[in-house]
């Protein structure tokens, strides 16, 4: 498969970095009380980088990227994608980003098709364009022979690199991937890994929330771990290991799942069968 | 509007593929006519019973039928299955207006209660009921009762988008009972007894209603048509209003 010779990306300066976050916070108040999710986040992304942002469940990986993606409203702080303010211009953010959230959000009862020239035209393609335009993502992502099948038919690999096409329609600045490959097979994952690199030479600054550390060493130029709401450390995978090792003074080369249960103060234990993970 | 009208055509489209989700909505209405009509139609014979206009009460009965079938829109339900899937966030992340977001599936409700309201028509036709006020009429009768379908589609989805819960959903659309049931629905307002007639002049149905009737029994009578178009129209603003609200405000 050839896939199309056109940019996928995007017009942004090195000046400007693509995501920017100072002092973020998010807190939810419900009937049991306040909660603060994000708890004064501070990011930067270069143009042009995959990104990843790592932590365990509840950390606070989601609630930053829903207020990065402007689904979510900041409670403090501020952030900007692709030179924008998500607060002040949520709409001019909206044109720059592409989004894949967890779970692949996907309109079962259309074709994957027209999921696409849906989406296309909702970012003010004409119906011949958004025509093209689908034709060309679905051949990027390998859903052609698939495209006019209804998505209630299709697996978790194809819904997750279909929602990856949708999310490519309008050539975004910065996509952001929120657990790309969680619940899919080994070799989906691998797929869904091939594209996000082929997005990435494309020009387009991927942001990837991920629990998988493979997947952030494998993918990632730069990662950072977020913790309790909060970023505890942040680096390239490479140097973040090299901090570790010499820090503690191992023998062997730690893997980024060491670095992860030293920052964050976990360790792994079995119980009932299954290894999971426990505060120390 | 395009974006109104590309979210529109999905929806149509998704109603086309679930049929078995609109058949009842047509055939409820249509049982509720016959008992409603087998019920009373002796107690008010045509010929006895000035205000017939000289129609049988099926005719009478026909604008229940009309705002019952308006009132069964499944935008509200849909949403809430895109917002528990996570679609609805995806939607979201476009940047289209929160109104084009709000407009797009109730665009389809209208479309759907108006090829709805033909059936119907075409199916009272044989039985002897018509449209006094003739083609103007059944234009202005298909209207009212499109802008019916959207005014309570807009809040049932208006209940969706803040419970985001289906079970909810679906109960607030079964308000309309009672509030079809407080308005003059078996005999004209004037020979309701005392507190129904107050309850049914406090219940913004009970003009549309009478607007639908009018253009059926009477003839272009355009003080009651209008107040008629103006609750609906009111109506339509209202949901759509905290439709849009909700949706900005929406975490």
């Amino acid at each position: 498969m050839t896939p199309p010779t056109d940019s996928l990306a995007p017009e942004m300066t090195n000046s400007v970095p693509a995501i920017s976050a100072r002092g973020l916070v998010k807190t939810f108040t419900g009937r049991s009380g306040t909660v603060e999710a994000v708890r004064g986040v501070d990011l930067t992304v270069q143009p042009g980088e995959v990104f990843g942002f790592l932590g365990p469940n509840g950390a606070g990986k989601s609630t930053t990227v829903r207020m990065l993606t402007t689904l979510t409203g900041i409670t403090g702080g501020s952030a900007s994608v692709a030179g924008v303010d998500v607060a002040s211009d949520p709409d001019g953010v909206r044109h720059k980003i592409g989004v894949a959230l967890q779970e692949a959000g996907l309109d079962m009862r259309q074709t994957g098709r027209e999921l696409v020239v849906l989406q296309a035209r909702l970012f003010g393609l004409s119906r011949a364009d958004a025509g093209k335009r689908a034709e060309e993502l679905l051949e990027l992502v390998e859903l052609s022979d698939a495209a006019d099948r209804l998505i209630k038919g299709y697996s978790g690999g194809m819904k997750r690199r279909l929602d990856l096409a949708s999310a490519l329609v309008h050539r975004p600045d910065v996509l952001f991937l929120d657990e790309p490959t969680t619940g899919l097979d080994p070799s989906s994952r691998l797929v869904v890994w091939d594209e996000v690199r082929r997005i990435n030479a494309k020009g387009t600054t991927v942001f990837l929330t991920t629990q998988y550390l493979e997947e952030a060493d494998q993918l990632c130029e730069r990662l950072a771990i977020i913790d309790d709401g909060k970023i505890v450390t942040e680096g390239t995978p490479a140097t973040l290991k090299a901090e570790l090792k010499a820090r503690r003074g191992l023998e062997a080369d730690p893997t980024l799942d060491d670095v992860f249960l030293d920052v964050t103060g976990r360790r792994r234990e079995r119980g009932a069968g299954e290894v999971s993970e426990v505060a120390s | 509007m395009r974006t109104v009208l590309v979210l529109g055509e999905r929806a149509v489209r998704e109603a086309k593929r679930t049929p078995d989700a609109l058949l009842p909505t047509l055939l409820i209405p249509i049982f509720f006519l016959i008992v409603n009509t087998g019920q009373a139609a002796k107690i008010f014979p045509t010929g006895s019973t000035p205000w017939l206009e000289g129609q049988s009460y099926a005719a009478f009965q026909l604008p229940a039928t009309l705002l019952l079938a308006a009132s069964f829109g499944t935008a509200a339900l849909y949403l809430v299955e895109e917002i528990e899937n996570g679609y609805f966030d995806k939607l979201r992340a476009t940047p289209i207006s929160r109104g084009s977001l709000a407009l797009g599936r109730l665009s389809a409700e209208a479309l759907k209660s108006t090829l709805m309201t033909i059936v119907i028509l075409a199916i009272a036709f044989p039985f002897g009921i018509r449209i006094a006020s003739g083609v103007v009429g059944v234009v202005l009768l298909v209207l009212l009762t499109a802008g019916w379908a959207v005014g309570y589609s807009g809040f049932l989805q208006f209940v969706a988008l803040k419970t985001r819960n289906a079970a909810a959903t679906n109960s607030a659309g079964l308000i309309f009972f009672p509030l079809l049931f407080l308005t003059p629905n078996f005999v004209p307002r004037g020979l309701l007894a005392r507190p129904m007639e107050i309850a049914a002049t406090f219940n913004p149905v009970t003009y549309v209603m009478e607007a639908l009737r009018s253009l059926i029994l009477v003839d272009l009578d355009w003080a009651v048509i209008g107040v008629g178009f103006l609750v609906t129209g009111g109506f339509v603003g209202l949901t759509l209003w905290m439709n849009i609200r909700t949706m900005a405000k929406y975490d």
